[in-house]
């Protein structure tokens, strides 16, 4: 039965033609949580836009001055917008007790309701589609390719709701 | 892509074959949408005119791109076979939605190449053929290109 204290280990190590760098490699438990992945710091962020994005569209339906009409054409966006959000969240595969997802720039991501204004109007809505599709193509380049057709798919979406939001019976 | 992963074929190969996957979407649309064009009139057809002459001059950008990469394009289909009858305005305009359903699913492939300005290529396109086929369908949806998640 050998026993070795923790100062004998080097001489034991070069005993048998070994360094220490050759045996502990990789990550130091002790050193805490390794960095998220690019994947992961990727869809944070996108998803952190979601967020805000379904908060504008809860906002513009709730607002009191909306018509019937414009509720109407808003509701089916904000439901394909909660159906990204879903989609993106089950992507997201990170270690229990990490942050939660916060914007890629800027100040943590606020609550949907305190960022969003009193009264979010047509072009407001539209302009938020249009960089958000922009925003995902952007994205496509370094994530890997499953990922990217999922941010491909989405931006098509918000494509498709920047023209419906230029509809005229919209309202500004 | 399975080729990448297989060695068999380098990642030029797998674009060229995402590629060709959009052509023959392509190919298909303009077929299709010279049977939508005759079943329509005033602003539908005008619509269906423009799309088929987009969707042409897809064809072409295709094309030219696949030559770059040292392939020669896919030839058209001489015919088609048509999803579903289409004998008035409201077939043809489904059928128009349809093919452009088939073209962004194609473009989904082009995104899923390692090349990413190709990447890029891929995600504009399918936002076109996303928009139009709303337009035809009357309703957006979700995820365009993608099935119906479960």
């Amino acid at each position: 039965m050998l026993a070795a204290s923790a100062a004998a280990l080097p001489w034991l190590l070069a005993a048998a033609g070994c360094r220490s760098q050759d045996v502990f490699t990789g990550p130091d438990p002790l050193a805490g949580r390794p960095p998220l992945g690019h994947n992961v710091v990727t869809l944070q962020a996108v998803i952190a836009a979601e967020q805000e994005m379904v908060g504008l569209y809860r906002t513009a339906v709730a607002g009191e001055a909306e018509t019937a009409a414009r509720s109407r054409a808003l509701r089916p966006l904000l439901a394909q917008h909660e159906q990204h959000l879903t989609q993106l969240r089950a992507r997201l595969i990170q270690p229990a007790g990490a942050p939660a997802p916060v914007a890629a720039s800027g100040p943590p991501a606020r609550s949907a309701a305190s960022a969003a204004p009193a009264r979010v109007t047509t072009a407001r809505l539209r302009a938020a589609e249009h960089a958000s599709a922009a925003g995902l193509v952007r994205r496509l380049a370094t994530v890997e390719p499953a990922l990217a057709q999922l941010f491909a798919s989405i931006a098509a979406s918000d494509a498709t709701h920047v023209t419906v939001l230029a509809d005229r019976a919209l309202g500004g | 892509m399975t080729g990448d992963r297989a060695g068999h074929r380098g990642p030029g190969s797998t674009a060229v074959a995402a590629l060709q996957a959009a052509l023959a979407a392509e190919n298909a649309a303009i077929f299709g949408y010279g049977i939508a064009g005759a079943h329509l009139t005033g602003n539908s057809q005008a619509a269906a005119l423009q799309d088929w002459t987009g969707h042409n001059e897809a064809r072409d950008t295709l094309a030219a791109m696949i030559q770059r990469l040292g392939a020669a394009p896919a030839a058209a289909q001489a015919s088609y076979q048509l999803p579903f009858g289409v004998h008035d305005a409201t077939s043809a305009r489904a059928l128009a939605a349809y093919l452009e359903d088939g073209v962004t699913t194609a473009y989904l492939g082009v995104v899923a190449v390692s090349d990413p300005r190709l990447r890029q290529f891929g995600a504009l396109a399918m936002q076109g053929s996303a928009q139009r086929a709303a337009f035809w369908r009357g309703s957006t949806q979700a995820f365009p290109g993608l099935a119906p998640p479960s």
